[in-house]
Order: structure tokens, then C-alpha cells, then sequence
């Protein structure tokens, strides 16, 4: 029994995009707080290994979820306490993040090599479960993390956009002169901001080894943190665009793989280079409209009032 | 920042392993990986562990995760100043260092997993397993129910190439109509897309998956949560991961020639050599699963045999899978050649690139 194309690559898609979504999610966060940390690459392994860890020791890959949302939350306080606090580059804060990233990581997960763990469980909807196409890929058979992917997001877009506190958020990512002027506190808010793209980020990690893989291996993210970056970039700042973004990026991924093992002749290479083409394209085409742009204090250290 | 804190942790693990009265011969170990990876890493590290055991006064040094760089060079100097006469660089990429070291060192005795000339105090070995793979075909051959047998590649190196045919040669052997089909990740350890080319094998209606990654626990446990089989390779132990549908599996078997290779050392005549074993060897097939029948272990064995006994399925006359001739009759294709492999046999789905 094969499944359908469309149906394959719509799987892998979500499989693969859950934690792409979850990362985006996060740095759009903290980049519409006026902050880009370069380190997500780090906080997604962060999230990954001490995840594995807690589940290999404890047995419990909730436990394990719960802890890697705490370390990926810490981690970006971490980088909060460089970057708002003590006012350091940005750009060399998040590489140094990263670096700290790989080896804190490594340090965590490397009792841990080769654990066999009980994964996050999987749910299908029971009625679902009769057709063939759907029994016989992985469709709709997922964890509580690609479950929550969709409503995560709008979730993010209600307190970026609907609420006073992300409305705060906002307005330190454009101008923190202004909004201290307005009278919001942009260090707390950046904090908070960082905080909330830190748990998802450590989500992210935690979907790659207890749900997708099933194991840790040193730097297993493999540039997924990157991706995520490059997608905030193309879904251009906004949480329900970003949902897109994963899936095409996820989907990319998905498309390469599913079509050799249909024995295509398609090149694996020009297909992984489809989306990021697609990013340059997006670049050029609404580079330069307001609307759509970058949060003006992007990257730019406030030094206060005086 | 990660080799800094690894060679504070080697060297803190040298030095607090270093007070233990003199043995007799102190074998340093160098690895890429952690050992407890079901995998690569951790077929060596059982080896040595049995030979710290079998041979009396016998001291085991080993490191992890040690980058192929500067740093692997640096690490066995270490060993070297704690006593190691016996050194093991157990991956390709250590080439260089070792060779370095050893001409440094002509007391020490070197074995490296890889290629290349052998010298006096530097001995060359590995196993051979693309002929292995023919009877685990038989095997898949035998399991199948769709006669769709996938494989899982890192990358479609020579080395690998060969095992993908033998697998679909011996296959075909049993089943004409079997084919394998063939998804190649592009790294030896990106878990995420070994789950993804898995899946992707699956939704073909491959039923029977077989791979050459690092570590095949991801793979494994894919296909083992879909509910299909898989065909083990790097390590013997990785039946724990796949209670239902494991067949069987490819694992490396260190210890006899590491035995005789720190005898020789102790017995001060050790000579290098390049030492390139098969299966009954350096090369071992695992244990069977539960749902594999009799007949089919008796086949599967006797393909084994065959094999040890210096049966090469790559003997000519092959096709590629393309339909051009290969090999013409009679031809064949030495394990030294493998390397070189650049075609898939005819029955593979898959094209190299």
C-alpha cells in the first residue's frame, strides 16, 4: 500500500515543521522585542539534550517537555542578562550563546547517548483511524506539541497584536525611547519577551528528541535554529505567517526525501535550496514596503533616558 | 568552546585513571562519538572493554567525542604521557594525527580504523561488510511482503554503495521480485531526516528497512512505531530497540583481533600490517527476531557461510540498474575495490549522484 504523494509530504511537512514552528515562534517573540539572538541554534540543543536527559532518568517524557521549556527559558534570561542588562553586542552575545549552546548541551546529553526512552505519546482521532491514507502514514497520529502547533501560533499573534502587553512589546522593538517616554519598562518587557521565546525554543529542541528521533546526538538540530531565524525573516515578523513558512520549509524537506523514494530524478540538492531562494525572493519583493518591515530598534541597544 | 571544555574533561579523566599500579599494557582508545550510541562508537568500545577483561594486565584509556582535528592529536599525546604503548584512532578522519603521532612515537603501537599503508608501529584494519549484506537480503527477501525494501544511506560512498547492492543481490536470490529502494540523508547522523527518509520509505510500502548511518536507533524506532522491519547495522545490540519487528543485523566483532593485537604488543612483536576482514571475522550477523521464522534463520545462515567461506556476490556478469553491463562475466569486485563503487545494481530504485 503507498500513500498518495501530497499526502506523504503534507506528513513529513507537519513532522518536520512542528519544531521549526515552535522556534519561529519564539524568535519572532524576542525580535519583535527588539532583540535578535543569533543563539537560537544553542537554546533549540539546550532543549533537546537536557529533554532526553530528564526522560532518560526519570522515565517521564513529560517531565522531560517541562524541563526543557525551563532550560530554554533560563537560557534566553541568560542571554537577556548580556544583551539588556549589561548591554552587550547582540550579535556577538547570541554567537557566544550558541557556542555555550553546543557545549552545555553535549555536556548534558552525553551519559545519556544511546538511552532508549518511552516518547512523548501520540493521539489519532478514532474516526479518522478507518481511512487507508491516514492509517497508513503519520498523519494526524501526533504528540500533544504538533497538536498545540496551530493553536500556539495564534496564541502568539493574540498577545503580540491583541493585547496591552504585546502592544508593549512592540512599541520597545520600534522605539524603546518612546515606549520608556510612554511609560513601559523596555528592559522588563524584553525580559518577559525572551522568557516566553526561550520556552518555546526549548519546546522546539524537545519535539526533535522526544517525538521525532527518539534519541540525542551532539548538535542534532542540525541548523534547524537557523532555519528558524531565516523563516522569521520570510514570514516577516508575523506569528500566523510563520506557520506557512514551516510547513514550506518542512515540507521542502519532506518533498526531497519522498521523491527518492519514489525513485525520481529530481535533484535532492535544488529542492533544498528551494526555500531559501524563496526567502531572497520574499526579501526583494517586500524588502521595502513599512508595513512588512523589520521592528525599527531591531539589534539596537537602549541605553536608557538619559 | 566545545573542544575547550573536551580536553579539560580528557584530561581530567586521563589524570584521575592514571595512579593504578603498573599493568602490564595500557590501551588508549580515541572516539569520535559517545560509546553508548548502539552504534559505531560503541562496537569498539565493547571490544577493548573484553580485551581490558580477557588479557591480564591490561589498562583501558578511552576518550569521547574527540574531534577529527588538532585535538585527536593532542589527545593521544596525553595517552601516551599516562603509559598507552597501544593506540586505537577508531575513525577515518583521525588519519593525520595518528600518523603524525606515530612517527613521533616508534615505541607506540598504533591500530587505525581506516585505510591507507601500514608501517612498522602502524597497523591498518577494518571490517568488510558489503559482502555481509547479501545474506541479510536474503533475509528481507524472505520477510517481505510488498517485495519493497528500503534502505536508508548518510552518504553514497563507495563503501556504502556496496552494501545497498549486496543487500538487493541477495534478495533477489531468494525473491525475484524484490526491489530496494533507496534515500540517501546527506549526513551520517541527521536523526531528524533518518526519521523522515523512514517514513518516506514507508509511505512507498516499504515493509523491510535497512541502513548505513552512525547510529541506527532512530531509524529503527521509526519503523518500529509504523509497524514495520528493519535490518540492523553497526552494533549487535540493537535488537533492544525493536522487539516486534527486528529481523536481524550486521555488527562489528573487534575482539579477536584486538586480543591478538595487545598480545603481540605485550610480547613486544608487534608488526603493522593492514588487516581487512569479512564476515565470521571482524564482521558478525546478530541475533534473529522473534518473528523470523526457521527456515528462513537456515537459509539466512547458510548465505553466511557461503559467504565466509569467500563466496563474492559481486562476480560478474551484473547489470547496474540502469541496464548496462558492469561487470563482465567472471569479473569481480574485491572488497579492497569497494571504495571506487560508484553504480547501483540492477533492483535498486535510488540513482547516485
Amino acid at each position: 500500500m503507498t500513500t498518495p504523494l501530497i499526502s506523504g509530504v503534507l506528513a513529513g511537512a507537519i513532522l518536520s515543521g512542528t519544531s521549526l514552528l515552535y522556534a519561529t515562534l519564539g524568535e519572532t517573540i524576542v525580535e519583535r522585542a527588539g532583540i535578535v539572538n543569533l543563539g537560537l541554534e544553542g537554546i533549540l540543543l539546550i532543549g533537546a539534550s537536557t529533554g532526553f536527559a530528564t526522560a532518560a532518568a526519570t522515565g517521564s517524557a513529560w517531565l522531560g517537555l517541562l524541563v526543557a521549556a525551563l532550560a530554554g527559558g533560563l537560557a534566553n534570561l541568560l542571554f537577556g542578562w548580556l544583551v539588556v542588562s549589561r548591554r552587550a553586542n547582540q550579535l556577538a552575545s547570541g554567537l557566544a550563546m550558541m557556542f555555550f549552546g553546543f557545549g552545555l548541551s553535549a555536556l548534558v546529553g552525553t551519559p545519556y547517548v544511546g538511552a532508549v526512552i518511552k516518547g512523548l505519546p501520540k493521539w489519532r482521532p478514532a474516526w479518522l483511524a478507518p481511512l487507508p491514507w491516514v492509517r497508513n502514514s503519520t498523519l494526524f497520529n501526533y504528540d500533544l506539541l504538533t497538536w498545540m502547533a496551530l493553536p500556539v501560533a495564534v496564541l502568539v499573534w493574540w498577545a503580540l497584536f491583541r493585547t496591552r502587553w504585546g502592544l508593549g512589546v512592540r512599541a520597545v522593538g520600534e522605539s524603546p525611547a518612546a515606549a520608556f517616554a510612554a511609560g513601559r519598562s523596555p528592559g522588563l518587557l524584553q525580559y518577559q519577551a525572551l522568557g516566553a521565546g526561550g520556552v518555546l525554543g526549548g519546546l522546539a529542541g524537545a519535539h526533535l528528541s522526544l517525538s521525532l528521533t527518539l534519541t540525542w546526538a551532539e548538535y542534532m538540530t542540525a541548523g534547524r535554529g537557523f532555519i528558524a531565524i531565516a523563516l522569521v525573516i520570510f514570514s516577516k515578523w508575523h506569528p500566523l505567517r510563520a506557520v506557512a513558512g514551516a510547513l514550506l520549509f518542512g515540507g521542502a524537506e519532506a518533498l526531497q526525501l519522498q521523491l527518492q523514494a519514489r525513485g525520481s530524478d529530481f535533484s535532492p540538492f535544488l529542492l533544498e535550496m528551494f526555500p531559501y531562494l524563496l526567502t531572497i525572493l520574499v526579501l526583494l519583493a517586500w524588502g521595502g514596503a513599512r508595513r512588512l518591515a523589520a521592528p525599527a530598534g531591531l539589534g539596537r541597544t537602549f541605553y536608557g533616558s538619559e | 568552546m566545545k573542544q575547550r571544555l573536551g580536553s579539560i574533561l580528557t584530561a581530567l579523566a586521563l589524570g584521575l585513571t592514571a595512579q593504578a599500579q603498573t599493568p602490564r599494557l595500557v590501551i588508549g582508545a580515541v572516539y569520535v562519538g559517545g560509546v553508548n550510541d548502539y552504534g559505531y562508537n560503541r562496537s569498539f568500545h565493547d571490544a577493548l572493554t573484553q580485551v581490558a577483561r580477557d588479557v591480564p594486565g591490561v589498562k583501558l584509556l578511552e576518550a569521547e567525542n574527540v574531534p577529527e582535528s588538532g585535538e585527536a592529536e593532542r589527545v593521544m599525546e596525553g595517552m601516551i604521557q599516562h603509559g598507552a604503548r597501544l593506540i586505537f584512532p577508531t575513525s577515518f578522519g583521525y588519519q593525520d594525527s595518528a600518523r603524525k603521532t606515530a612517527r613521533r612515537h616508534p615505541e607506540v603501537c598504533f591500530e587505525y580504523a581506516g585505510d591507507g599503508a601500514a608501517t612498522k608501529n602502524f597497523g591498518v584494519f577494518f571490517g568488510s561488510t558489503q559482502a555481509a549484506w547479501y545474506p541479510m537480503g536474503v533475509a528481507a527477501g524472505k520477510m517481505t511482503k510488498s517485495n519493497k525494501l528500503g534502505f536508508v544511506l548518510g552518504l553514497p560512498i563507495g563503501y556504502a554503495l556496496g552494501n545497498v547492492n549486496a543487500f538487493q543481490m541477495g534478495a533477489r536470490s531468494v525473491n525475484p521480485k524484490a526491489q530496494t529502494v533507496v534515500v540517501v540523508t546527506g549526513g551520517w547522523s541527521d536523526k531528524a531526516k533518518e526519521a523522515g527518509a523512514a517514513n518516506a520509505l514507508l509511505d512507498q510500502g516499504c515493509d523491510v528497512v535497512g541502513m548505513h548511518v552512525d547510529s541506527p536507533a532512530t531509524i529503527i524506532q521509526a519503523v518500529e512505531a509504523r509497524g514495520a522491519m528493519s535490518i540492523g547495522f553497526q552494533s549487535l545490540e540493537a535488537r533492544a530497540l525493536a522487539p516486534k519487528g527486528w529481523i536481524t543485523g550486521l555488527g562489528f566483532t573487534w575482539t579477536p583481533f584486538f586480543t591478538r593485537i595487545a598480545n603481540e604488543v605485550i610480547a613486544g612483536k608487534f608488526r603493522g600490517e593492514a588487516v581487512y576482514q569479512g564476515l565470521g571475522q571482524m564482521v558478525a550477523v546478530a541475533p534473529f527476531g522473534a518473528s523470523v521464522p526457521a527456515d528462513v534463520q537456515k537459509l539466512v545462515n547458510a548465505a553466511a557461510a557461503k559467504v565466509a567461506n569467500g563466496f563474492n556476490p559481486f562476480t560478474g556478469p551484473l547489470r547496474n540498474n540502469q541496464g548496462s553491463m558492469v561487470l563482465p562475466n567472471g569479473a569481480t569486485v574485491g572488497a579492497d575495490q569497494m571504495g571506487d563503487m560508484n553504480w547501483y545494481v540492477e533492483g535498486v530504485i535510488g540513482k547516485v549522484r
